[in-house]
Parts: structure tokens; sequence; C-alpha cells
């Protein structure tokens, strides 16, 4: 451990910063880099000029079920795969490429980012043993659902969605951003 | 429009396509092999043609790009005023990324 090369600690460190900027909680980063915790706690600290939230992470599976955040996170996880798929990337900068390219799509079309990237990682984690992706029957779509559950004849929340689905106060930051140049 | 003038603007959308899909990929490989919806393979292909290939290849009377909803859902999603938000645009994209890629036969 001791003769480890500058560069690779570099690398490390441009990864801790990264992950800092898009959001990411304590623990990511002492998961996904090397460099010890009081390392990155000042490291978080210098970037962000405040300390990192202390507490445990969401760990709740059930989150990435409910009918919004399954739709976020459902697109985040497809666009994992496909860089999966179709290029080099692998493990946490698949993750942030992925992250990123959500992101860009949340502020294309004005929506809140409601995956944070805490989540978004929680999820690639949980991937394979609680969580899976099941493709619908009507759209053909690859959505996150349970393990367990029994997916024979899924049908997502977009192509079916609840009755209560998109009521919520989604209305609300146009009419914020409406009202702001008017005051 | 008269025929001259179409084959100028099928080559000058070529040739837009062409480069900016090679200024995208230098830039970031793997997001544009994402947004253009290629294999990485063809990426590489695309990166490594010079001036004159691209010149040469965006003078052909037909268009190089080619439309990426060949299905019915994705067009009716993108195209959509729905009453729920922007959910159909999330949804579009979830299809999207769920399509092959172009690629090399």
């Amino acid at each position: 451990m001791r003769n480890k090369s500058v560069v690779h600690e570099g690398n490390e460190i441009r990864l801790a910063i990264d992950l800092i900027h898009l959001g990411a909680r304590l623990q990511v980063l002492e998961t996904e880099t090397g460099l010890s915790r009081e390392r990155l706690l000042k490291l978080y600290k210098e970037v962000k000029g405040e300390s990192p939230s202390k507490g445990m992470l969401p760990f709740s599976a059930d989150w990435f079920l409910s009918w919004q955040p399954n739709v976020h996170s459902s697109l985040f996880v497809d666009i994992y795969h496909y860089l999966i798929a179709h290029t080099e990337l692998r493990g946490v900068h698949a993750m942030i490429k992925s992250y990123r390219l959500y992101l860009e799509h949340v502020h294309a079309n004005s929506l809140e980012p409601i995956l944070t990237l805490t989540r978004a990682w929680t999820l690639v984690r949980f991937l394979g043993s609680l969580l899976q992706t099941v493709p619908c029957t009507r759209c053909g779509g690859n959505f996150i659902t349970h393990r367990q559950d029994l997916n024979r004849n899924y049908v997502c929340g977009l192509c079916r969605p609840p009755s209560r689905a998109g009521k919520s106060k989604k209305r609300m930051p146009e009419a914020t951003h409406t009202a702001a140049p008017a005051a | 429009m008269n025929m001259s003038d179409m084959l100028g603007e099928i080559k000058e959308l070529n040739l837009t396509y062409l480069m900016f899909a090679q200024h995208m990929i230098r830039e970031d490989k793997s997001a544009a092999v994402y947004r253009l919806g290629i294999s990485q393979q063809l990426a590489d292909i695309l990166t490594d043609l010079t001036a004159g290939q691209v010149l040469k290849m965006a003078g052909a009377n037909v268009l190089l790009c080619r439309m990426r909803f060949d299905d019915r859902l994705i067009l009716g999603l993108l195209t959509s005023h729905g009453k729920e938000g922007a959910m159909p645009q999330s949804h579009a994209a979830i299809l999207l990324a769920g399509q092959p890629v172009e690629e090399l036969a």
C-alpha cells in the first residue's frame, strides 16, 4: 500500500472530486476510492465548502419501485446498461457517465433530478441481488423491479400509470420560474 | 425546390452531421456512442475519416443519418404533448436506450 504511485493517487483524487461535485456522500467516496477517510473529509470540505452530511445512506430498495422514482431510476439503469454493452466504460466510471447523461435528460426536459448520485450508486449495487430490470410487455422498455417479484406479465408504470401519477407538485417549479421574473 | 438546391441541402446536412459526429466522438467517445446510437467500432471509423473522405461521403445524393425512432411508440411519445408533463420524453428515452445500436455489418 505504501508504494502507491503518484499518478494513481492523482486519478483517485480526481475521481473523488468528480463524485463530490455530483453530490456523492462520504460512504460512496470511501468505497470507490482508496483514499483515507481523513483525506476524503478534507477534500470534501475543500470542494464543497462544508462538511459532508452524516448518517446512514438511503438503503431502501423499495424507493426505486414507487412510480416517479422508478421512471427516473429505470432511465438511469438503461443508460448504464447501454454504456456497459457498447463502450469500454466499467464500474464507477460507467456509473458516473450514466448519471451525467441522466442529469442531461432531466435538465433538457425541465424535470427535477429526483435520483441523487448516492441513490444511483446504491441502485447499481442492488442490481442482480435485490433488483433487476424486466422488459415491459406493452412497450418493451426495461424497468426496475424486485428480483423476488413474479414479473411474467409485467407492465411498466408508464404504460399503466397509477391514478394519482403526475398529480403531485410537479407543476410547481414551472410556476415559480414564471413568477420570478415578474416580481 | 429544384434539384441542385436539394442536392446542396443534402450535402450540407451530411457534412454537418459527419463533422458534428466526429467532434462529439473526439470530445467524449462513450457519451457520443450513447447520443448517436452507434457502435464503438463505427465511432472509431468515423473519427478516423479524413476531411477529404468526409467531403466525399457528404456529396452523396442521399442522407447519411437515419431516423432513430422507427418505432411508432417512440415517435408517438416524442411528439405527444401529454397530460403527464415531460414523462413521455422519459419513456421515449428509456425505449431508445434499449434499442440496438447502428453497427457495421
